[in-house]
């Protein structure tokens, strides 16, 4: 188990067989995602046995358009690496502003491959996410 | 320095003690008579001998001491000091009880040196520290230069040129005499010309002052009225990693020529003034870089097009270094009886990432303008456009068509991550667009759905970007705005113009936040005009226009 600390992020990996859980406590924003995306995507390379990575959001308060953007950038690496991503805990705010941004079902639909890479990139893989249809993937929000 | 050692003819007998003595020594009786003077006095000043009149065998400032020294309430207090020869000395008196007196005579040549040099280096530091606070209090490149020559013609010269390395044919040159104050002139010269001024103004590799011919000057460089000139010097003025420019000094004929102590100390100061130049230099590129985005990038204003009003309002961010993320744009319908589109969207990010973000939407959706009757396929193919492997930088938009329909404004709005449009109703309620969609240049689908919706005349629709709703403030500083109290304020505003609910939703989100900082807010609102009667106090609405 490693803590990252940062004045207004605080990051709790927690490692285990095939999984590994990040606890988001503070502010996702401009000035603390670019630290988050360091932390998962040097999990991502790190353990290339991993199947599901879990982002803990409980703890997590004001999340701005650069915290977005940050994980709609860790659940393209992760989708690229096969490794579902898992946003548990979500609070009312960070549901709230994936309804409102449509980001909601990518974000949550749990995916394999890199079918959520950039059109250009993706276009002879299948894509499973490709319907804008609310689907029921394995999110585990409970 | 005079040795006390020093052997001489014997005004003393030899052996005296006197001769022993570490300072040459006088003795003088109560008339001013030499009695006595020791080896090293007589070293110093030979016709000192016994029996001479102090008057006419030592210097003027040592007998007018011993005058006063003799007249009885003028006692000298501090020790007196002058020159012998080429060196100085502090005499300290003993009188004996005899009424003559002991003249001890101490060399304090290398002690007033050192005095001396330490009185000019604090004064140059007091300097220095002048210049560096006026230059930097600065960042304006011509205050700067009209700073550096002023400080220069004040302190090292008669007058001082400053040279900007020239952009184009013309080289921008400031002028001070002292006493005066600069001027700013282009001139039409080539530095070639002038040795020495080309290598200064390329700044590298660095090149010492360097010695001009006063009679090879060019005319620019002497002042009007300025006398024949007796020395130039022309420094250069070092910047970070960019040339400044140079300083030119000139003397007249009639002031001393520089030493090299003083070209050493211009150089310094040229290095400061240099410095805050290039510093000044730097801030105006990039001033005027965000001024050219930002003029690309500054929401038109907007006003009645095709029978529809239109009103936009733009608060950026408080924070001076970043251009905005938020825009709006107006395309008025290509023909009568189309629709017009209205496009208001918030970019993810700040600064100039974001600034070329939303270039590059205005232009595409500039672009998707034929088929802006379709906002689904608008902004897919928007989102197609601004997809990219590097980055998942995007943004979240709305668009509008609004065409006239009657005395109506028919309106279709789609939301690409956005919040919904809220619609003003005659009866004061105020209504959320059904629409929402994903946001543009992240994911690779981009989706949305579309709401129809008519506004009778009075009744608008307000599009605004989260910077509103999001604004923190309040009674404790740290509470959202919030769509509730945003509807709440609308709600108040049934029956306004377009341009009054706009002003209101920027004045209460503007309190709400007071001087804390906050994010961009944009709000554009479209509203199908009143057209026939007054209805602004008919009863049915609040009426209320308070701005």
């Amino acid at each position: 188990m490693t803590t990252s600390p940062s004045p207004y992020l605080r990051l709790t990996t927690v490692d285990a067989a095939t999984t590994v859980r990040i606890e988001v406590n503070g502010d996702l924003d401009y000035d603390s995602a670019p630290h988050l995306l360091a932390v998962v995507t040097g999990k991502l390379a790190e353990r290339p046995d991993l199947k599901d990575l879990h982002l803990h959001c409980a703890g997590l308060g004001a999340i701005d358009s650069i915290g977005l953007s940050a994980l709609l950038m860790i659940h393209r690496h992760t989708s690229t690496a096969g490794v579902r991503l898992h946003l548990e805990h979500r609070t009312a705010r960070l549901e709230r502003l994936l309804a409102i941004t449509g980001t909601l079902d990518h974000l949550t639909t749990v995916t394999t491959g890199d079918a959520n890479a950039p059109a250009d990139t993706a276009q002879a893989k299948p894509r499973t996410n490709a319907t804008p249809a609310r689907l029921t993937g394995p999110d585990s929000t409970a | 320095m005079v040795s006390p050692e020093a052997h001489s003819d014997s005004t003393t007998e030899p052996g005296s003690p006197w001769d022993g003595a570490p300072y040459p020594v006088l003795l003088t009786d109560v008339q001013g008579m030499v009695v006595l003077s020791n080896a090293a006095a007589a070293v110093l000043l030979p016709a000192a001998r016994p029996g001479a009149r102090l008057k006419d065998v030592a210097p003027a400032w040592l007998s007018a001491a011993h005058d006063v020294l003799r007249t009885p309430g003028l006692e000298a207090s501090r020790p007196l000091s002058g020159v012998m020869g080429a060196r100085s000395f502090e005499a300290h008196p003993s009188v004996q009880a005899d009424g003559s007196v002991v003249w001890w005579l101490v060399d304090d040549t290398d002690h007033r040196l050192v005095r001396e040099a330490l009185t000019v280096e604090r004064e140059r530091t007091a300097f220095l520290a002048e210049a560096s606070n006026m230059l930097l209090s600065s960042l304006n490149l011509g205050r700067c230069m009209g700073v550096t020559a002023q400080l220069a013609a004040e302190y090292l010269a008669d007058a001082a040129l400053v040279v900007a390395p020239s952009r184009g044919r013309r080289m921008p040159v400031v002028t001070s005499l002292r006493g005066a104050s600069p001027t700013t002139k282009h001139e039409a010269a080539d530095p070639n010309d002038v040795p020495g001024l080309s290598e200064a103004l390329r700044g590298f590799p660095p090149v010492p002052s360097r010695w001009i011919d006063p009679g090879g000057a060019p005319r620019w460089m002497v002042p009007e009225d300025f006398g024949p000139v007796g020395s130039i010097v022309i420094t250069p003025l070092p910047g970070h990693g960019v040339p400044a420019g140079a300083l030119i000094l000139l003397r007249r004929s009639d002031t001393m020529a520089f030493t090299q102590n003083e070209e050493v100390f211009a150089q310094l100061f040229a290095a400061r003034a240099g410095a805050a130049m290039s510093a000044a230099r730097l801030y105006a590129e990039q001033a005027a870089i965000t001024d050219v985005l930002m003029q690309e990038l500054l929401p038109p204003t907007l006003h009645q097009i095709c029978g529809i009003d239109f009103a936009g309002g733009y608060r950026p961010s408080a924070d001076h270094e970043r251009v905005g993320g938020d825009f709006y744009d107006v395309h008025p319908a290509a023909v009568e009886g189309e629709a017009s589109l209205v496009a208001l969207g918030d970019v993810c990010g700040k600064g100039l990432e974001a600034a070329v973000l939303t270039g590059k939407i205005r232009n595409t959706l500039q672009a998707l303008l034929p088929m802006a009757d379709d906002h689904q396929r608008m902004i897919s193919l928007l989102n197609t456009a601004l997809l990219t492997s590097h980055h998942t930088r995007f943004a979240t938009l709305v668009l509008a068509s609004a065409v006239r329909n009657g005395s109506d404004v028919e309106l279709r709005l789609t939301s690409a991550g956005h919040p919904p449009p809220l619609i003003l109703r005659k009866n004061g309620t105020v209504e959320e667009a059904d629409t929402s969609g994903t946001l543009v240049g992240a994911l690779p689908h981009a989706t949305a759905r579309t709401a129809a919706l008519t506004l009778s005349p009075g009744e608008s629709c307000v599009l605004y970007t989260d910077g509103i709703t999001e604004a923190k403030g309040g009674l404790t500083g740290d509470s959202q705005f919030g769509e509730d109290r945003l509807k709440r304020a609308l709600g108040q505003c049934g029956g306004m113009p377009a341009e009054s609910i706009v002003e209101h939703v920027q004045m209460l989100a503007a309190q709400w936040v007071g001087h804390r900082p906050h994010d961009d807010m944009a709000v554009v609102v479209i509203a199908a005009p009143r057209t026939h009667h007054l209805t602004a106090v008919s009863g049915h609405t609040r009426g209320r226009f308070t701005s």
